[in-house]
């Protein structure tokens, strides 16, 4: 492993603590404390990751952001107090591949620079099978043939039931299912109060998946309607 | 089959559908329609008019009202006209004049007569009038001049008893014999009088008349003749003999020295054919129209048809002009009753406003003025298209020249309505003083008369006064356009442009004080903007000032656990991180409120399933529920109930309400959740059972309120403020009722 991630954060506290908590997690950590120097040390080629908060002195994160995408293509995460859909909608326009809020969770901190690191050393391989039964949503890739899903690259161990409905929501990314027709095509039953039930498997499927399962980014409850499989570049 | 006649006349006329349906084609249909319409409009037509037409004559008393006889010479006026030739020819035999009538009204009909001597007058000797001196006979051809070539009225006059030799002093005839008898009367003369002897005998078509009857001379004798017991005929004409022969159709002209003139015998022959061919026609007519009244009594089904078509077309018919179809008639009829009532003055000064002649004379004039039966029949025609359109059509169909304007009105600006106003004010003033200069001139004063300045000059004075006031108003009027506008402007945003007035104008304050109106609204709404700003960044700051240190004591917490701690320092670590994620929590929740208070939360409105939103938010939160030991008895329609919400923001409400109740709820008590559809409206309630007491009066809906004061649980006191911000940003309801223990949340949206 020992991937090095560049943290950038005008509070020397919290990249300590970032730090700290990757470390533990055997990656090593470059640290920088405003845009400027950010940008001085994404030039080293080991840096593998950035974290990089947005509110900095000097130079601001999105403005880094725009700069190094210039220069490298690697993953880099937006780590920010501002926590507005608007905000993270612009974070990722902007070429971020994931936000996170302050204040994080440690752990799932960790697991999402884990994915990103995956995605972005797994990627070769992913294109180079180009196979036309897998099906690729951001990091997770269903194999229609072999009925596999996979996230970050490692195959999730689902039940029948559960590989039933990921199979349909993975071939119809973006489209809402009701719970009724979710469970007359996964059970192959008249739906009869099925709500419970249907949730009940969607649950157990994030948190398999998902990184965070309280906040999902795949599989999300459209409320009032159904559910659906969120489309991600 | 079913056409849109049909329809018109079913929907005209819901009251009348016990009628057996009609079974015919549409177009026979048509027809009937049509032909009963005509035969209703003719038919009326020609009641009315002859009605009209007879009762205006009846009332105008016009020509010999005799009508039943159908010989002339039977009539009242040919009697009347007899009696006066004949009374003409006695004065003319007795030389005198002969005041019968003072007679007979003075009271004393054997009373001696006013004797009135002519110049010539007794000196008439009993030689004929065609033997007589030139100079003399003259003087006598010019005495019974008029009477000399009417052939009409064949007439000898002498002086008995020389009846014999046939000299006459005044005669139309060769041989004044002819005229003695009947049977000698010349061809085409039917009717002849014979005064001998102070006694009238006549012979008409041979047969003796009875003239005298008892006797008595009364008002109601046929025959107005001297020869009566009461009425004799005096000395000076006893010894006058007259012979009359009146022809049987008189001619209309007869020649004179002077030209040609018309006879009167023929006026009285003339106005009895004329009258009574009036009435016959007036009867023909009458009887044609009751004809043709059957004929529509008979197709009057049909022409209900009919009646509802014009309907529809009279619909387009502004009021105005309706009011004049009645009016314009109603004047054209009013002067035949203005011409009666010079007549009524006199009655009224006379006899006292209620009298019998003030009835008969209304009930005459009211007659005389449908004589006019053009105008009549207009005025009924017009009423009955009225009254056919009211049957039909309803009231707020009808059209007005007047609403028309109204509507339009607006669209012009205020100025330009009261520059209108005052123009027309202007030209009726114009129009008034020139009436008043035609009615002086008119009355004959002209500019020489002092009298003619004394009433011009004044009206003058008074049409420039008002053309003085009327131009200050038209300043004003723009004024207040002006002041108008700029209220429009103020309302529409414009908050930066003043409005000035002149500074003599009325509304100059009035303007003034609407600037610091103006002013006075930028200012706050500038300070509002402001601050509703402030607060928003201020919102945006706090929380991620808070939200920075935050994060660094939620990481260290974190570390410092993963620390292998020695007894009391692992549990401060603990106690530590419990209460940043608390801190953490409280945090989110303030921020969400505020903004949410603020009108910052961004809602997304989409139609959603109301049931199904919390079939999902119970499944959602299956673990804690199933956890907490707490039933949830849930009572949901079995359809849909479909909402417009925002689908995250009111699953954050029921999250809220369900985590408050599982939170404040006695435990292993039964929580209850409703949703009940209204006629426009879903309400969803959540009732249960609080585990401590709930204090009256509280609002539970006000930030940082807890069911306990003591604040040492887990929540933040924003559940319920966080359900009813969301809920009021979903354009909903939130309301919480307590009675006792029962805790009841209770959300309302509107159904889409």
């Amino acid at each position: 492993m020992n991937d090095t991630i560049l943290i950038v954060d005008d509070d020397p506290e919290i990249v300590r603590a970032i730090a700290i908590t990757l470390e533990r997690e055997g990656y090593r950590c470059l640290r920088a404390y405003n845009g400027m120097e950010a940008l001085d040390h994404a030039l080293d080629p080991a840096v593998r990751l950035i974290l990089i908060d947005v509110m900095m002195p000097r130079l601001d994160g999105l403005s880094a952001l725009i700069r190094i995408r210039e220069k490298r293509n690697l993953p880099i995460i937006v780590l920010s107090a501002k926590s507005e859909d608007t905000d993270k909608i612009l974070g990722l326009s902007m070429g971020a591949d994931d936000y996170i809020t302050k204040p994080y969770n440690p752990q799932e901190l960790v697991a999402r620079v884990r994915s990103q690191l995956r995605r972005y050393t797994s990627l070769g391989d992913i294109h180079a099978e180009d196979r036309g039964s897998v099906i690729v949503n951001g990091r997770l890739t269903y194999d229609t043939d072999s009925h596999i899903l996979r996230a970050d690259g490692d195959a999730v161990k689902l039940t029948p039931t559960e590989t039933k409905i990921v199979d349909l929501l993975m071939r119809n990314p973006g489209r809402i299912f009701p719970a009724e027709e979710i469970y007359r095509r996964v059970w192959n039953e008249d739906a009869f109060s099925c709500e419970n039930t249907v949730m009940v498997h969607i649950r157990r499927i994030r948190e398999k998946v998902e990184l965070n399962p309280k906040e999902p980014d795949y599989i999300k409850v459209v409320w009032g309607i159904g559910y659906k499989m969120e489309q991600h570049g | 089959m079913d056409t849109k006649w049909n329809n018109t006349a079913k929907a005209a006329l819901p009251g009348e559908t016990a009628e057996a349906p009609y079974t015919g084609s549409p177009r026979k249909r048509q027809v009937k329609a049509v032909a009963a319409f005509l035969a209703f409009f003719f038919g009326l037509s020609l009641v009315l008019g002859s009605l009209g037409a007879a009762l205006g004559r009846w009332a105008w008393q016009r020509g010999s009202g005799d009508i039943t006889v159908a010989d002339w010479q039977e009539t009242e006026s040919f009697r009347q006209e007899v009696s006066s030739y004949l009374r003409e020819f006695l004065e003319l035999g007795a030389g005198e004049d002969l005041d019968w009538y003072n007679d007979w009204y003075g009271g004393s009909v054997t009373a001696e007569r006013e004797v009135i001597l002519s110049d010539w007058g007794w000196e008439v000797s009993d030689t004929p009038i065609a033997t007589s001196e030139p100079a003399n006979q003259y003087e006598k051809a010019k005495a019974d001049a008029k009477y000399q070539d009417d052939t009409n009225v064949l007439y000898c006059i002498r002086r008995q008893p020389t009846v014999s030799d046939g000299s006459a002093w005044y005669k139309n005839v060769e041989n004044g014999q002819v005229l003695r008898l009947y049977s000698t009367l010349p061809e085409g003369y039917n009717f002849l009088l014979v005064f001998e002897n102070g006694q009238v005998s006549i012979r008409k078509d041979g047969a003796e008349l009875d003239v005298y009857g008892d006797g008595i001379y009364t008002e109601d004798s046929d025959w107005f003749v001297p020869g009566y017991d009461n009425f004799p005929a005096g000395d000076n004409v006893n010894s006058v003999a007259v012979y009359m022969a009146f022809r049987e159709t008189p001619i209309q002209y007869y020649k004179t020295d002077y030209g040609v003139q018309t006879s009167r015998m023929y006026w009285v022959y003339r106005n009895f054919q004329e009258n009574r061919e009036f009435w016959l026609t007036q009867a023909a007519l009458l009887g044609a129209g009751v004809l043709l009244l059957a004929v529509w009594f008979l197709l009057r089904r049909e022409r209900r048809l009919a009646d509802g078509k014009i309907a529809s077309w009279t619909i387009h018919v502004w009021t105005e002009l309706r009011f004049l179809a009645v009016t314009v008639p109603l004047c054209a009829l009013l002067p035949r009753l203005g011409s009666m009532a010079y007549e009524l003055w006199y009655e009224i000064l006379y006899e006292g406003l209620f009298s019998v002649y003030m009835l008969s004379y209304l009930g005459r004039a009211l007659a005389a003025s449908l004589e006019n039966t053009g105008a009549l029949l207009c005025l009924w025609w017009a009423v009955w298209l009225i009254r056919n359109d009211h049957k039909y059509n309803p009231k707020s169909e009808r059209r007005s020249l007047w609403r028309h304007v109204s509507l339009q009105l607006p669209k012009y600006s205020f100025q330009k309505r009261m520059t209108w106003r005052n123009r027309i004010a202007a030209l009726f003033m114009a129009l008034l003083a020139l009436a008043c200069l035609f009615l002086v001139m008119s009355m004959g004063f002209s500019g020489y008369d002092s009298l003619f300045w004394m009433l011009i000059l004044p009206v003058c004075l008074v049409a420039a006064a008002v053309l003085f006031v009327l131009r200050k108003n038209a300043a004003l009027a723009r004024d207040i356009g002006l002041l108008a506008d700029q209220v429009e402007a103020i309302r529409a945003g414009d908050l930066s442009t003043p409005l000035d007035l002149p500074a003599d104008g009325d509304l100059r304050q009035t303007a003034e004080a609407l600037n610091d109106i103006q002013a006075g609204l930028n200012r706050a709404l500038e300070e509002r903007t402001r601050s509703e700003r402030m607060k928003v960044e201020l919102i945006s700051n706090v929380s991620h000032d808070l939200k920075t240190p935050l994060t660094s004591i939620l990481s260290y917490a974190e570390l410092l656990r993963q620390e292998p701690l020695e007894g009391a320092a692992a549990d401060y670590a603990r106690i530590i991180d419990e209460k940043a994620q608390r801190l953490k929590a409280m945090v989110q929740d303030v921020f969400e409120v505020s903004k949410a208070a603020s009108g910052q939360l961004p809602v997304q409105p989409e139609r959603l399933d109301f049931a199904k939103l919390l079939r999902q938010t119970l499944a959602d939160l299956e673990d804690p529920i199933h956890e907490s030991g707490l039933s949830f008895k849930v009572d949901l329609p079995e359809g849909p109930v479909m909402v417009v919400a925002d689908g995250k923001c009111l699953y954050r409400v029921f999250q809220n309400l369900i985590t408050n109740a599982l939170q404040y709820a006695l435990p292993g008590s039964r929580v209850y959740l409703t949703l009940k559809t209204g006629k426009d409206r879903a309400e969803a309630s959540l009732r249960n059972t609080s585990r401590d007491e709930l204090p009256e009066g509280m609002d539970f809906t006000a930030r940082f309120v807890r069911g306990d004061e003591s604040r040492t649980d887990g929540g933040s006191g924003l559940g319920l403020s966080i359900a009813k911000s969301f809920t009021e940003a979903c354009g909903g309801d939130f309301r919480v009722e307590t009675v006792a223990d029962l805790f009841t949340a209770i959300v309302t949206l509107p159904l889409a």
